[in-house]
């Protein structure tokens, strides 16, 4: 049984991992986010790649709504907030453990994406962009309004925390963002995904083939704000505090930079952005007068010279596509591996 | 062959002798992290304060510690807690576990401080807090001590004390009105920036000055970086305040005193205008400040004690301008050398009881600790000034004669200027 699954295990390797450079890549990042602990237990390393594993689940979770769908979202902040406040109040009021606050958080993101999600069906581009830009703003003068319940301009401190060990920690935070990032791509390579994408490039030409696109949208918004929730809620818990930092409209913003750096519509391109981004910017804090601009430049860099982003671009360049069968091959290949057609 | 032995076993004693040079002269040294938003002027602040105790403590020999003479090594950590909390934690994680330090001073905005507190307790680091003024941070020591008691607060005093010493200020400014002009009920009008702290301070306004002999005729909410507020101003002259009590922290305060001034409102402003402590105010409001007064922790004439002079002399030829709060992290490093120097020791658990001893006479006034870590405000510890601008010079005007309660004698420090009223106020109410 052992040897049939390692068999397996190795064919699967060999003939459908190694045979792509993305996929060696992403095999060797998996690979390398788990042994991380084993080779370096240095705190300051393994919060970092925690936060960069967060921030990874968020980032991806905008691409769900905003790349996929084309429901352009300049407040997921309001996501994030909404869960990383729910998991705080019920840790610290009614003593609900990590493990049900976390989950519970994101649920109540999705509801919040309900909220949203249903004024918002009728809005586009622009409107739709700045309705959702309005809603942490909204939420963040509620947090003000009710001190005595959210902490006001102080937040809610004092949060347990996920694990007791940061090793603990780190490999909670990095499977729920393997898991979630592999969920969100799945979805978007489904029948579902294909949906999505329809939504954004013609939405009345689906309407016009029976299909209930308000549906498919309230769906989108409910499943990006879940994972957004899933973020802001082990957000709360790594930090141990929760405030209106949460919902701050530079987080908003700071999301759609990794996302659009990272490469729109691919959701492994929006998540790899931040592994890319957010350990750069800890680099750079020997230099802290430049730091802003050195990440300023790099994205203007990105965007001007690589405008699909940069790992869809990094992958063109070692890539092809087949002219026939439309699957990826190395770029030195003169045969498809699947068709034998000739590779232009 | 024998040579080549030879050789190889030279190079070894040599690169074994060098390593452990290294390892005893790097063991001389006490790192003192200074961590705090770094590009704006109140990190500044507190780096010059650190690296200057620091520099006179090394020229003197280092601190002693037990048998060892050690020097201390300051470490700048860019917080940027203004822009991200998550970049202040990771920040704080850095300065103790990569760069090794020893101790940590700073911190100023109070969600990231809250954050820090706890990274600094997980790894029992002391963390001298030189920025933030809420009063969670201290109470988080009181209900429990065995987390956070690895907190102090040096400075600013908190919230609390901050609503005190305003209510302190608007007192004298009141009594001077009564015996200057004759206005038995001097009228207030509150102006605070659109901001969460403000509220409560508000609040607190409205229920107490009545009690103290004067009538609140509205409260004005201007956005913080405010560029024009000549509604406010005409709405608060037709209301017939004779005291504007001010409680703004950024660029809305110049705007709002050089306003005040070209209009030649009546009225006298007090509270809390940070941009009006800064030195270069007067050019900022081409001279408009004039008579405006705030709160600030030094001032060119006024001494707290005979160490003031020659700090504030030291710190001026030194850095070009007079010492924010956020720089009393010189006294934070002074504190740590005083109190490791009586343990004998770099061990947090044994310094902290020698912190909570630590009763001594700084250039800001006496400093100690109560139960719950929080520097002690009030007569004989620190106060802070009341500062006004008086033709192009910020001097200090109280506390003169301050008594913080009926039995405590008066408390002057010297130097002090009187409070002055505007002239043009002067002109419109004088009988």
């Amino acid at each position: 049984m052992i040897a049939y699954y390692t068999k397996t295990l190795y064919s699967i390797i060999k003939n459908d991992v190694l045979v792509l450079p993305s996929r060696m890549l992403v095999f060797f990042f998996i690979v390398a986010i788990i042994c991380l602990p084993v080779v370096s237990n240095d705190p300051y390393l393994l919060r970092i790649i925690i936060l960069a594993c967060i921030y990874a689940i968020f980032t991806a979770s905008w691409d769900l709504l905003s790349g996929f769908t084309g429901q352009m979202s300049f407040g997921h902040a309001f996501f994030f907030g909404v869960s990383a406040y729910a998991a705080a109040l019920l840790n610290r009021h009614l003593h609900f453990p990590p493990w049900a606050s976390i989950p519970i958080g994101a649920l109540a993101s999705v509801v919040a994406g309900l909220i949203i999600g249903i004024p918002c069906l009728r809005l586009r581009g622009t409107y739709l962009a700045l309705t959702t830009l309005s809603f942490p703003i909204i939420l963040l003068g509620i947090v003000h309004a009710f001190p005595d319940i959210t902490g006001g301009e102080l937040g809610i401190s004092g949060l347990d925390r996920i694990c007791r060990s940061r090793i603990g920690t780190y490999y909670i935070v990095a499977v729920s963002m393997l898991l979630s990032i592999a969920t969100m791509w799945k979805l978007t390579s489904s029948k579902f995904g294909i949906l999505l994408h329809a939504i954004r490039e013609d939405e009345i030409a689906l309407r016009a083939s029976g299909i209930n696109t308000t549906r498919y949208k309230i769906m989108a918004f409910c499943l990006s704000a879940f994972f957004a929730g899933i973020a802001g809620g082990l957000y709360a818990h790594f930090m141990r505090i929760t405030g209106p930092s949460t919902l701050e409209v530079a987080l908003s913003f700071q999301v759609v930079i990794w996302g659009v750096f990272g490469g729109i519509a691919t959701i492994w391109g929006s998540a790899g952005a931040v592994f890319i981004l957010f350990p750069i910017m800890e680099f750079f804090r020997f230099w802290p007068e430049f730091r802003m601009l050195i990440f300023s430049f790099i994205i203007i860099f990105i965007l001007l010279y690589m405008p699909k982003g940069l790992l869809p671009w990094l992958r063109d360049q070692v890539e092809k596509e087949c002219p026939r069968c439309k699957k990826k091959n190395i770029s030195f290949r003169k045969t498809c591996r699947i068709c034998t057609a000739t590779l232009g | 062959m024998k040579k080549m032995r030879l050789f190889t076993r030279v190079c070894l004693s040599v690169c074994l002798i060098l390593f452990t040079a290294i390892n005893t002269w790097a063991a001389k040294e006490i790192k003192i992290g200074v961590i705090g938003p770094m590009n704006f002027t109140q990190g500044q602040g507190q780096w010059n304060g650190a690296l200057m105790a620091a520099d006179e403590i090394n020229a003197n020999g280092g601190i002693q510690a037990g048998n060892k003479k050690m020097k201390i090594k300051l470490i700048k950590a860019d917080s940027n807690e203004f822009i991200s909390i998550t970049d202040a934690a990771s920040a704080m994680e850095r300065v103790i576990a990569y760069d090794k330090a020893d101790f940590i001073v700073g911190g100023f905005r109070t969600e990231a401080v809250l954050a820090m507190q706890d990274i600094a307790s997980d790894y029992k680091k002391i963390f001298l807090g030189c920025g933030a003024a809420s009063k969670i941070l201290c109470d988080r020591v009181e209900k429990d001590y065995d987390t956070y008691k690895y907190w102090f607060r040096v400075t600013p005093q908190n919230n609390i004390y901050l609503v005190k010493t305003n209510f302190a200020f608007l007192h004298m400014v009141a009594t001077t009105i009564r015996k200057e002009l004759g206005i038995a009920k001097p009228k207030v009008a509150i102006v605070g920036e659109k901001q969460v702290w403000v509220e409560r301070i508000i609040g607190a306004a409205k229920a107490n000055l009545p009690k103290m002999g004067m009538e609140v005729v509205g409260a004005w909410r201007p956005s913080q970086t405010a560029t024009d507020m000549v509604a406010e101003l005409a709405a608060i002259q037709k209301s017939g305040a004779h005291i504007i009590f001010t409680l703004l922290t950024a660029s809305s305060g110049i705007t709002f005193a050089k306003q005040a001034g070209e209009l030649k409102i009546p009225a006298v402003m007090v509270g809390i205008n940070i941009e009006a402590s800064k030195e270069t105010f007067w050019e900022t409001t081409k001279g408009n400040g004039n008579y405006v007064m705030t709160i600030s922790s030094h001032a060119r004439n006024v001494e707290y004690n005979e160490l003031t002079k020659p700090y504030l002399n030291r710190y001026i030829k030194r850095f070009g301008e007079i010492p924010t709060y956020t720089a009393g992290t010189y006294n934070a490093v002074k504190i740590l050398k005083q109190s490791i120097e009586n343990a004998g020791t770099l061990d947090s658990d044994k310094v902290i009881p020698e912190i909570e001893r630590y009763d001594e006479i700084g250039p800001g006034g006496r400093i100690s600790f109560n139960k719950s870590h929080d520097v002690k405000w009030g007569p004989g510890f620190i106060t802070s000034l009341g500062v006004q601008w008086q033709d192009g010079k910020l001097l200090g005007v109280w506390p003169n004669q301050w008594r913080a309660s009926k039995e405590a004698p008066p408390l002057t420090y010297k130097g002090i200027a009187p409070f002055k009223l505007p002239p043009w106020m002067i002109e419109k109410y004088k009988k």
